[in-house]
């Protein structure tokens, strides 16, 4: 009775392959049939074979644009190994490069006599994070910072530039012309042999003598603002020569210091 | 604070307005007809004693403390004066004086003293408060010239009532022709951390008080007419622009009264009626600072409207520092269009214009006198790098020096009075200020700690707020 009903739906099972077989649907996956049990009255039947494996992978799984990916797979029990997106027969086992240029999802088949297996990955683009760039202020800060633009020096009560001065304006116009963005401001200073007020007036006058020459060599004059501290800020704190040089000065700032 | 303050004020007024009655209009009437004595003749000074002024009823701690501070505080204020010759007191009877029926005038006839003029008084502190009873008696007539009783509800009112009564005495005993600088005071910068604020002081040093706290850099004050207002120069913190800014000392606020059109200015001076402000600063196509104008008044009293500057000056060379004559018809500031900082002088409407100084080296922050002869003004003589103060006579071009020795000084502006100077000095090492007498005598250091510099003096009547 049990064994009746057994021979009955494998005779239907066998009989569906057969037709689905003739209709040309030969890639449709399968169940196994469970192997019947041999029977010592009956023809042996034919051994089903071993189904076929395969498991693909990506390495990275998610690149910037335009980089390199690795696909590693291995298969079991296969005949051939087909790779999607037009990557086509591989070998059974292998790795391969490949560059994509959108996400992707590859998928590998593995062909067999048992039949087939498919084994996906996912490759996935990102965009590239924006690269932080320096703002002309920052980058004329760091100019003024390291020297790159030098502060202007002048003789004892005078506002006139000497050709030094000159000089150095000049090469501090291509740097500040350079970095267009960035507003600064020109500080007159004073060293403190002169009286206080004098010293305020002076010291605006050689803000405005290096502002001045900045414009003519073309540097907008709306960027450039202008302070005089007299002898209130000295840079050196001597009482020497060397530190009033020091202090007569018409120096380079941003607002942010 | 402040009430208190008020409160003292108000009991010291009414003597103050008996003193001042014959002195009404007298500020025109110096600068025209210069009656205030620059050099005082010492031969014809009268003599002074000032008695101890002791407990009137009981001694106790607290009363004897006050009679401290007022005997030490009215002798400073006297001699400082140098109005008079003030004999010492080791020469002085030893009998204590509580009123006029302790004195024996013959007592103070002595040739060691031989005093025209003789001052005492009593105190007493208790639980109502304080009391104190001044008087000047003439010892040649045996007549009082002045009795005046103080009230004061707290004991840091001695040092205001000693004040008053010494500007009593000069007033007395110079027959209404000056007033005492007693009760003036003096503003300046004062850099004590990192920042540099105003501050005002009492003419003697003491009661020292802030009026700004912005943490930036205040310069260059300068007093109104009735000592309501300072003017002085600001670059607040991270800021790259000064700002003229006007603190009202009976409010409580600054402002900015004028927008002068650039990050530069210096130097703001009131004019002797108040209505207008002298300043140096830069026109936005000029590249160099001129002196100019504006009428504040409006802005002041609130009513808003444009403080609108005029360029008095309109050169190609700095011009800076004015400094108003008293009677407001003209200027006196400092420009290099000679080639050095020299003191230049204009009228008030530009016109004018002469050059004052001709010394060469670099002059700066000339103050004109309050009698309209002369003006201080700080020099630095050719290839010397010291400063010091002189005085230049207006019509004469005579000039005096005032200081001299170590150090460096700057900044010089009168008292009132037109007998004494305040100023900045390195003298002791760093910038402190000083005040002198006009003659170089008699030089008094006002302050200790910190950097201090860019004195104003105050005008007679200090309101307290």
């Amino acid at each position: 009775m049990k064994r009746g009903k057994f021979w009955v739906l494998s005779a239907v099972l066998l009989s569906l392959i057969v037709v689905l077989g003739g209709c040309g649907d030969k890639d449709v996956a399968e169940p196994t049939p469970p192997r019947p049990a041999p029977m010592p009255d009956e023809p042996e039947p034919e051994p089903a074979a071993d189904r076929p494996t395969i498991d693909l992978s990506a390495s990275p799984s998610s690149i910037e644009r335009g980089s390199q990916v690795t696909l590693r797979w291995t298969s079991g029990a296969a005949d051939s190994v087909v790779i999607s997106n037009g990557i086509g027969n591989v070998q059974l086992n292998g790795s391969l490069v490949v560059t994509p240029r959108e996400s992707t999802t590859y998928t590998a088949t593995a062909k067999g006599p048992g039949g087939e297996a498919t084994s996906s990955a996912r490759v996935t683009i990102v965009e590239p994070e924006p690269v932080e760039t320096d703002s002309d202020e920052t980058l004329l800060q760091e100019a003024i910072r390291e020297g790159r633009i030098r502060h202007v020096f002048f003789a004892y009560d005078k506002a006139q530039l000497t050709a030094e001065a000159k000089a150095r304006l000049e090469a501090n116009a291509i740097i500040l012309r350079e970095y267009s963005d960035a507003n600064f401001i020109i500080e007159g200073h004073c060293d403190e042999r002169g009286s206080e007020e004098y010293n305020l007036a002076l010291g605006e006058r050689r803000a405005q003598a290096a502002r001045d020459y900045l414009v003519s060599l073309g540097v907008d004059a709306g960027r450039i603002s202008t302070i005089s501290y007299g002898e209130e800020r000295p840079f050196a704190q001597g009482h020497d020569e060397e530190a009033w040089a020091q202090n007569r000065r018409a120096h380079f700032a941003t607002a942010r210091r | 604070m402040n009430r208190l303050l008020v409160t003292a004020w108000l009991l010291l007024w009414p003597c103050l307005l008996w003193a001042q009655q014959p002195q009404e209009g007298a500020g025109s009437g110096q600068d025209q007809q210069g009656q205030v004595e620059i050099n005082p003749d010492v031969t014809t000074q009268a003599r002074v004693a000032v008695a101890d002024f002791v407990a009137r009823t009981s001694a106790n701690r607290a009363t004897e403390e006050a009679a401290e501070t007022f005997n030490r505080v009215l002798w400073d204020d006297l001699e400082f004066s140098a109005r008079f010759e003030m004999p010492s007191k080791s020469f002085y009877p030893l009998r204590p004086i509580r009123n006029a029926s302790d004195v024996s005038f013959e007592d103070w006839q002595v040739p060691t003293l031989d005093v025209d003029y003789l001052a005492f008084g009593n105190i007493q502190v208790d639980v109502n408060g304080t009391v104190l009873e001044a008087f000047l008696y003439d010892v040649g007539t045996r007549e009082q010239i002045i009795g005046q009783r103080y009230r004061l509800t707290r004991t840091e009112q001695i040092r205001r009532s000693a004040h008053a009564f010494a500007d009593q005495v000069v007033f007395n005993l110079t027959a209404g022709a000056s007033r005492g600088v007693a009760q003036t005071q003096i503003a300046f910068t004062s850099e004590k951390g990192g920042s540099k604020e105003i501050y005002v002081v009492d003419y003697d040093g003491f009661n020292e008080r802030t009026i700004t706290a912005n943490d930036g850099l205040n310069k260059f004050p300068d007093w109104s007419n009735e000592n309501r207002y300072l003017a002085f120069v600001t670059n607040l913190p991270g800021s790259a622009r000064w700002e003229l800014w006007v603190q009202d000392l009976e409010g409580a606020s600054g402002r900015q009264v004028i927008q002068v059109p650039t990050t530069y200015v210096s130097s703001p001076s009131f004019s002797p009626d108040g209505s207008r402000l002298a300043l140096s600063a830069r026109a936005v196509d000029k590249s160099d600072p001129d002196v100019f104008i504006a009428d504040i008044e409006r802005a002041l009293s609130g009513q808003g409207g444009g403080s609108r500057l005029r360029n008095l000056t309109n050169h190609p060379s700095i011009d800076t520092a004015p400094t108003w004559s008293p009677t407001g018809r003209q200027l006196a500031f400092i420009s290099d269009r000679s080639g050095t900082p020299q003191i230049w002088m204009m009228d008030a409407d530009g016109s004018n214009l002469r050059r004052l100084t001709q010394d060469g080296g670099h002059c700066d922050s000339p103050d004109w006198s309050p009698d309209g002869r002369r003006i201080a003004f700080s020099w630095q003589a050719p290839r010397q790098w010291k400063h010091d103060i002189f005085i230049i006579d207006v019509a004469t071009g005579v000039t005096n020096q005032v200081t001299s020795g170590r150090g460096s000084a700057e900044n010089p502006h009168w008292s009132p009075d037109g007998r004494h100077l305040v100023f900045q000095s390195t003298r002791t090492g760093s910038k402190q200020i000083f005040i002198v007498n006009v003659d170089g005598e008699n030089l008094k250091q006002i302050t200790a700690y910190g950097i201090n510099e860019n004195p104003a003096w105050s005008g007679y009547r200090s309101l307290e707020r």
